[in-house]
């Protein structure tokens, strides 16, 4: 047996992928050169902190859900959620009990996942559905329709999740999954709904000394190899290598106004940005 | 700002209204791992190197298999093969993302799958997909020493950005070194059509040696131009817990499955 003929049907990159290896750089360089075409470019993806948002209760849900009602008609929305407290707790329980990171990311994608549905109900007067990973084929016609959906924002790693270099906490977790929504969508925007204005030269819930940065270039931001960071750092890592998402944005959710200023492309809370000379 | 009442409710745990991306906190979380199925074995039957030849390169495989069943638990991981280079070529002239490539190429790692499991279904192995991995797994292998699972780790549409080109980075290798990693398995063996890692390519290059034995920074930093494993097993390798080391071994030639679950070295062995 031998394997398919690339003269008969395959693109011109066939010829490389066919019969290279696709580690090989020169093979990775010719894919380099390949179109991009956004799946979903007047997508938002939004993400609604799980510990900085939902954890809080309705003081500071109940807002947002109206914020979120009042965009529908104008910004076409992917909600993605965090997980939070609860996150936390089974982390902490299941490292007590020598479980691996892999597991952990099972355990933390269903706390995800309960906040997503949380939401969900909470929207669903206004049609909003709640869809897992496995439904994600549905949901442009859903945000053509309503205007939003609701995911659990883990990324579906389930146990194949790889360890951090240090300690034992997924590194993966619910920024980095909605980041991926939004790059493998080639969507509008990606912000983060969180509890602070943005980022910080320090975490401004420990040290009164923290300064507000309202924007930063990535490479400087990386340059800086802060202690504590207001997102995942992986997220960071990817968005070096993103093809579409050129900046993400940080809100503050228990302001009112914030995500929709956002949406309306207003420089509000802080923008992670890849400079021009760092677009490969 | 916030004000009380408006306070997050916490669920008391040592990690209650840390931040999780605090190096500290991170740090503090290093912590011995237990191994799940410490007596499981993963081997991986390569999709191009294996699966691609057809019944005279995987027929004896899976006699050998079939043979060990006795001796050693096997979950069995399949890689993609030709049909997922063909899709990758269409995708890519499509100008489709790499999470979109990743999501079309563990179809047809899961052709090859569930083939192998019609193939080993008499005796008693099935073909589980990544939920059933996470559910069902051990009982399946108490029931028949064995199952079958797909190399593709179920990244989809959230698999990771590569740092130059389209191609998804994680593929059959390292999909199924996860799961060794994940279980804490005795071996982790990958199934090749080379009798494992060369100095050079020893198709065009005379003196060529085989490697017995390297460390995956060590094979990373000789940027071979092409290796018969994924780069990125190099590198998730580098932050091994429990599956510490990688064999890749010929499995075109009878007995060296064997000879590697029994402990042998043979082929190339890469460890952390």
């Amino acid at each position: 047996m031998s394997g398919l003929d690339p003269s008969a049907v395959v693109p011109p990159i066939g010829d490389w992928l066919l019969h290279g290896s696709v580690d090989d750089p020169a093979v990775l360089a010719a894919t380099d050169a390949m179109p991009d075409y956004a799946i979903l470019p007047w997508a938002n993806v939004v993400k609604i902190g799980g510990q900085s948002i939902i954890d809080r209760g309705r003081s500071a849900v109940y807002p947002l859900i109206e914020e979120i009602a009042s965009n529908l008609e104008r910004h076409k929305m992917i909600l993605g959620t965090g997980a939070g407290t609860r996150a936390r707790h089974v982390y902490s329980l299941a490292m007590d009990l020598g479980l691996p990171t892999g597991v952990l990311t099972v355990l933390g994608t269903a706390v995800a996942w309960q906040n997503a549905q949380m939401l969900h109900y909470l929207l669903a007067r206004y049609g909003i559905p709640f869809i897992e990973p496995e439904g994600f084929s549905v949901l442009p016609h859903y945000l053509m329709e309503r205007g939003a959906v609701v995911c659990q924002g883990m990324p579906p790693y389930k146990l194949w999740e790889q360890n951090p270099p240090v300690g034992r906490i997924p590194p993966h977790r619910t920024d980095t999954g909605c980041f991926l929504i939004a790059e493998v969508f080639g969507a509008r925007k990606m912000i983060y709904v969180k509890d602070e204005d943005g980022l910080y030269t320090a975490d401004p819930k420990k040290d009164s000394n923290a300064r507000h940065i309202p924007r930063i270039a990535l490479h400087e931001l990386l340059a800086h190899d802060l202690n504590d960071l207001v997102v995942e750092r992986a997220v960071l890592e990817m968005l070096q290598h993103a093809r579409h998402i050129r900046e993400i944005q940080f809100v503050n959710g228990l302001r009112s106004g914030q995500l929709t200023a956002a949406l309306d492309g207003e420089p509000v809370g802080t923008i992670i940005f890849r400079a021009d000379e760092e677009v490969a | 700002m916030p004000d009380e009442s408006n306070e997050a409710r916490h669920v008391p745990s040592p990690l209650m209204r840390e931040s999780l991306m605090d190096k500290g906190v991170i740090a503090g979380t290093e912590s011995p791992v237990r191994a799940i199925l410490p007596h499981a074995n993963v081997i991986k039957i390569g999709g191009r190197s294996i699966m691609d030849r057809g019944r005279e390169a995987l027929l004896p495989l899976i006699d050998e298999i079939v043979a060990n069943q006795s001796q050693h638990t096997l979950i069995i991981g399949v890689g993609a093969g030709v049909r997922s280079r063909h899709i990758f070529a269409v995708g890519l002239d499509l100008g489709l993302p790499t999470g979109v490539l990743a999501t079309l190429s563990a179809k047809s790692a899961a052709q090859n799958a569930y083939m192998v499991s019609c193939l080993l279904a008499q005796h008693g192995f099935v073909y589980l997909e990544a939920p059933f991995v996470v559910q069902l797994l051990p009982g399946m292998l108490a029931a028949a020493r064995g199952a079958v699972f797909n190399g593709v780790p179920p990244y989809d549409l959230w698999e990771h950005l590569p740092a130059v080109g389209k191609i998804p980075p994680h593929r059959t290798d390292a999909g199924a070194y996860l799961v060794a990693e994940v279980f804490g398995a005795r071996k982790m063996i990958l199934l090749k059509d080379v009798d494992g890692v060369y100095t050079a390519d020893p198709a065009t290059t005379a003196d060529a040696q085989l490697i017995p034995r390297i460390s995956a920074g060590e094979l990373a930093a000789r940027q071979l131009p092409t290796l018969p494993l994924d780069r990125a097993v190099l590198t998730i390798l580098g932050n091994a817990r429990l599956a510490t080391e990688v064999q890749v071994v010929n499995g075109l030639v009878p007995g060296n499955l064997t000879r590697a679950l029994n402990g042998e070295q043979v082929g190339t062995i890469v460890h952390r």
